[in-house]
């Protein structure tokens, strides 16, 4: 830099390597990655399909055994919830480093937009709950006012849930298209057999004009921003309609943003996990680097101490209050028949991720995060489990007509999963995990243009003795 | 940042040390103006003192009037310092560079603002002594550690003292600036006491900012926990409707980072008037910080939401019957529809446009009526959520501020900005370092016919550390 005589400094610009021939060099790479399904692949997907038949086996004999009895329905519940926190929160970690311009989400925001996907399991297993849920003329609580305000139906939650859930799964679908275009773009160019004849026809003629990625950068922001409003609401209906509901007296006005948070949170947690496996067995180690685990690191940890912060600001409450039916609500929740799984939950959830995440070598590694995320997910699976076969357990048991629940009511006793349930909750996540595998062979996991994109905005240049990058702000 | 100036390090000195070495005109007549109003306000406190509580407007059922609303706004305050200090840092947002020490310098003004109004609340502030010693000596009574009452002190203390050091580690290298271009002997021997030998080595700079990002996260769970314990005053008790709410932790900071950061927004207008930083603070800074507002006020009438909405969820008739008071009876029907105005209706519509985002007028106005909406807002809480007749009250009346109160409440705006002023005579309110730095990391790339700014990214390339393993 040159100072000139009003003091003010000229600027020199920073070269990028934005040629032609890298651009080319980034799509045939991978391309080449992706063009290649190994024979390990086909063997976990049949692996992955086998538990997901064992699921379908589960999910009729469930529907089998009928609709009376809510005490059974917990485990199957707690699978639709687990779902909905882990596929349909992880394209939130595509959208919302997007929104910040955050460059170390480009090769991870394609696998967090496929989740989506799976988000179309979530909607089989929503179809059943329909009938589950209480209409509001039996005097339950309720948030539509039911009885005082004029033209409320009795089945007001139905009506919502369902339009919010179809939502979230249109929405999610909307995006990853949307996110997809130019690589169905580049897949029409260069693809071979059915995937250059699906590129082209998913593509809509896309050519790569100005006004062709103003578009779709806009819809893309709109269509994020929407999906993470609908994905917070979703998560105020599913944790109000599917569980506070069913236990009279629990009236926690954090929770719905607890449920949505530990979504974020296992959402991360996914992702981290997907990133592993296609950096260690999808063949993307050159593009899947230590600055993706290090960025989703920073945001688990972030996440998990939020975790224990929503539960400690619920719990204090009622626990210092010491209100007979609140006390009730926590000895159901936390500190009766689910004591030892909660303490299990609270050491995964929030204890390990805690105090291994804050170590900066632990961040930015492969295998830390990966097996913190790995924990992650158990905690939060045995989490929905604890919530949904608790609160269905005294659902089952005829109390919803009451507004206060009375410690006596507590059950004494964990509800044990029937077989149906096992294959339920095995099948459906093997299920999710397929669907994500047979997206990746049409769309890339790696997003093409991002990853061509980012040629654009860095740069290494000499600094004094050492070398290091810079990197562009759009905006 | 799209728009920026690059300058050198020596005009970088001048520019921003110009107001601390010399005296603006206007300085000494706002610093008196405000220093009456100081004292006014210290002068109804001894008159308080001398003829009891009774002066103010407090009566039963309402122990808790303007002076808890004036401490929960100001507590609220003090967030925006370390949201945009350490969140900014430690994110590393490049736009954060010029209005850190401002936002930290707040923080500490507020704090004590905040700290003093319980204090005269209680009526008999030496009482405070009770907090260290025993109640009664001879039999060792102590204060009740599982009271809330305890709690907050110990938090806001500890708050105060971090954010102090925060702010006097950030300002360490600035210190060392004045020292060597101070002129007069004894300001020069102050300046070098403070700043504590820093001479720049790069050892010094190693150590000045591991200490500041270890401050940084250590000051945002205190930071987390100062707001919560202010919210569990209230939310922890079952007696008085409409404050019994898990919600109340996280709405607090939410809301606290909402009045914070716009009282950011406004200190930068006031900087930029008064100070003529106009190279230092520019139009992206402010669209970035509406930006941020606009997620933070979002947000922030999401948990309002939701915490109405679970009042009338309770269908507990008292609960409902507060939340008419509070929304529809005089005099609150009309404030609630001026908070909610003022803290949301008119500030977000308007920062979705860019031309009033990138404006310092209207930025300044629009977070001025964000602060008059969540003063309001903490009003609100405390004022009808006591004054509601319930079977468990055996006395009630209504209740008005007195202009003791009154003039107590005024004193707290008059000290913050007194503090300020005084702080921006002796030390820079912009970070010359962190400015300096910016300045150092900065380059452009080309893309296409635009040119971007760029910055340099901490760490070594990518490929370096995959060579390595």
């Amino acid at each position: 830099m040159v100072n000139n005589p009003g003091d003010r400094v000229l600027e020199p610009y920073v070269e990028t390597d934005n040629s032609v021939e890298t651009r080319k060099a980034v799509s045939d790479g991978l391309l080449g990655i992706h063009n290649i399904t190994s024979n390990r692949f086909w063997q976990f997907a049949a692996l992955f399909g086998i538990m997901f038949i064992f699921g379908i086996v589960g999910f009729v004999w469930k529907l089998s055994l009928g609709f009376d009895d809510k005490s059974t329905w917990g485990y199957y519940v707690a699978v639709f919830a687990f779902l909905m926190t882990t596929s349909s929160a992880a394209p939130m970690v595509a959208i919302a480093p997007r929104i910040a311009n955050s460059h170390w989400r480009r090769p991870i925001s394609r696998a967090a937009e496929i989740w989506t996907l799976a988000g179309c399991l979530n909607l089989i297993l929503y179809i059943p709950l329909i009938w589950l849920l209480p209409s509001l003329e039996n005097g339950r609580r309720s948030l539509w006012f039911y009885g005082q305000q004029e033209g409320v139906p009795a089945y007001s939650p139905h009506i919502w849930a369902t339009l919010a859930i179809v939502g979230l799964v249109l929405l999610g679908l909307s995006l990853l298209w949307l996110s997809t275009l130019p690589d169905f773009a580049v897949l029409r160019d260069q693809g071979e057999g059915w995937k250059k004849k699906w590129g082209g026809k998913l593509a809509l003629g896309w050519r790569g004009t100005s006004a062709q990625w103003n578009w779709q950068h806009h819809r893309m922001g709109v269509v994020g921003a929407f999906y993470f409003m609908m994905l917070v609401f979703v998560h105020f209906f599913i944790s109000v309609e599917f569980l506070m509901v069913h236990v009279p007296g629990w009236i926690d006005s954090l929770y719905p943003i607890t449920h949505a948070h530990n979504a974020l949170q296992a959402g991360v947690a996914t992702v981290m996990l997907t990133m592993f496996f296609l950096r260690q067995f999808g063949g993307y180690k050159d593009y899947i680097g230590l600055d993706q685990f290090w960025g989703l690191g920073k945001l688990l940890l972030a996440l998990s101490l939020l975790w224990f912060w929503f539960w400690f600001s619920s719990f204090n409450v009622f626990w210092y209050g010491g209100k007979p039916s609140e006390q009730a609500v926590l000895e159901l929740l936390v500190k009766g028949p689910y004591l030892y799984l909660f303490i299990t939950i609270f050491i995964l959830v929030f204890i390990l991720p805690w105090f291994t995440m804050i170590w900066n070598p632990v961040r930015r590694s492969v295998w830390g995060p990966a097996i913190l995320a790995t924990s992650v997910l158990i905690g939060t699976l045995l989490d929905r489990i604890r919530l949904y076969v608790a609160s269905w357990d005294v659902a089952g048991r005829s109390m919803a007509k009451e507004l206060e629940m009375k410690m006596q009511d507590v059950p004494t006793k964990i509800q044990t999963p029937g077989y149906e349930d096992i294959f339920i909750m095995v099948g459906f996540i093997a299920g999710s995990i397929l669907i994500f595998m047979l997206a990746t062979r049409l769309i890339p996991a790696v997003n093409l243009w991002e990853q061509k994109e980012m040629l654009l905005y860095k740069a290494e240049i000499q600094f004094h003795r050492t070398k290091v990058t810079v990197m562009g702000k759009s905006r | 940042m799209q728009e920026h100036t690059q300058l050198s390090h020596k005009q970088i000195n001048e520019d921003l040390l110009k107001d601390v070495l010399t005296v603006p005109k206007w300085w000494l007549p706002a610093v008196s103006f405000l220093g009456l109003v100081v004292l006014t306000g210290l002068g109804a406190f001894f008159f308080m003192m001398y003829h009891g509580l009774g002066v103010t407007g407090l009566n039963r059922p309402v122990m808790w009037g303007v002076f808890i609303a004036n401490f929960v706004f100001w507590i609220g305050i003090s967030h925006a310092g370390i949201m945009i200090s350490a969140i900014l840092r430690l994110t590393q947002a490049e736009w954060r560079r010029p209005i850190t020490r401002a936002a930290e310098v707040m923080t500490v003004f507020s704090l004590i603002a905040a700290l003093h109004t319980p204090l005269m609340h209680v009526g008999r502030p030496w009482r405070v002594l009770y907090w260290i010693f025993p109640y009664d000596f001879s039999r060792g009574i102590w204060p009740n550690v599982r009271s809330p009452f305890v709690w907050d002190p110990s938090a806001v203390g500890t708050y105060l003292i971090a954010s102090s050091l925060f702010v006097f580690v950030c300002l360490l290298p600035d210190i060392a600036i004045l020292r060597d271009r101070a002129k007069k002997p004894i300001v020069k021997k102050i300046y070098a006491q403070m700043a504590l030998g820093f001479r720049g080595t790069p050892r010094q700079w190693k150590l000045q900012i591991l200490a500041g990002i270890l401050l940084s996260a250590l000051v945002l769970p205190v930071f987390v926990s100062v707001h919560s314990i202010v919210s569990w005053d209230f939310a922890v008790l079952i007696g008085v409707e409409g404050w019994h709410s898990t919600i109340f932790a996280p709405y607090f900071i939410i809301g606290a980072i909402h009045s914070g950061v716009s009282a950011v927004a406004m200190l930068m207008a006031l900087s930029v008037w008064l100070y003529g930083l106009d190279k230092y603070i520019k139009p992206d800074h402010f669209d970035a910080i509406a930006r941020l507002l606009i997620v933070v006020a979002t947000t922030w009438f999401f948990f309002f939401f939701l915490e109405w909405v679970y009042a009338l969820y309770t269908l507990a008739p008292p609960e409902i019957a507060l939340r008419e008071l509070q929304a529809f009876q005089w005099p609150y029907g009309p404030l609630f529809a001026i908070f909610i105005i003022t803290s949301f209706v008119i500030p977000v519509p308007l920062w979705l446009f860019k031309r009033v985002r990138r404006s310092v007028v209207w930025m300044f106005w629009t977070t001025v009526l964000v602060n008059i909406g969540m003063w309001l807002e903490r009003f609100l809480i405390v004022i009808p959520g006591l004054i509601r007749r319930t079977h468990m009250t055996f006395d009630w009346g209504t209740y008005h501020p007195s202009i003791v109160e009154i003039l107590i409440v005024v004193e707290t705006f008059a000290f913050v900005c007194l503090g300020m002023l005084l702080f921006a005579k002796v030390l820079p309110l912009i970070p010359l370092f962190d400015v300096k730095e910016g300045m150092v990391n900065r380059r452009l790339i080309k893309v296409g016919r635009r040119v971007i700014p760029a910055t340099i990214r901490e760490g070594l390339p990518h490929h370096y550390y995959e060579k390595k393993q």
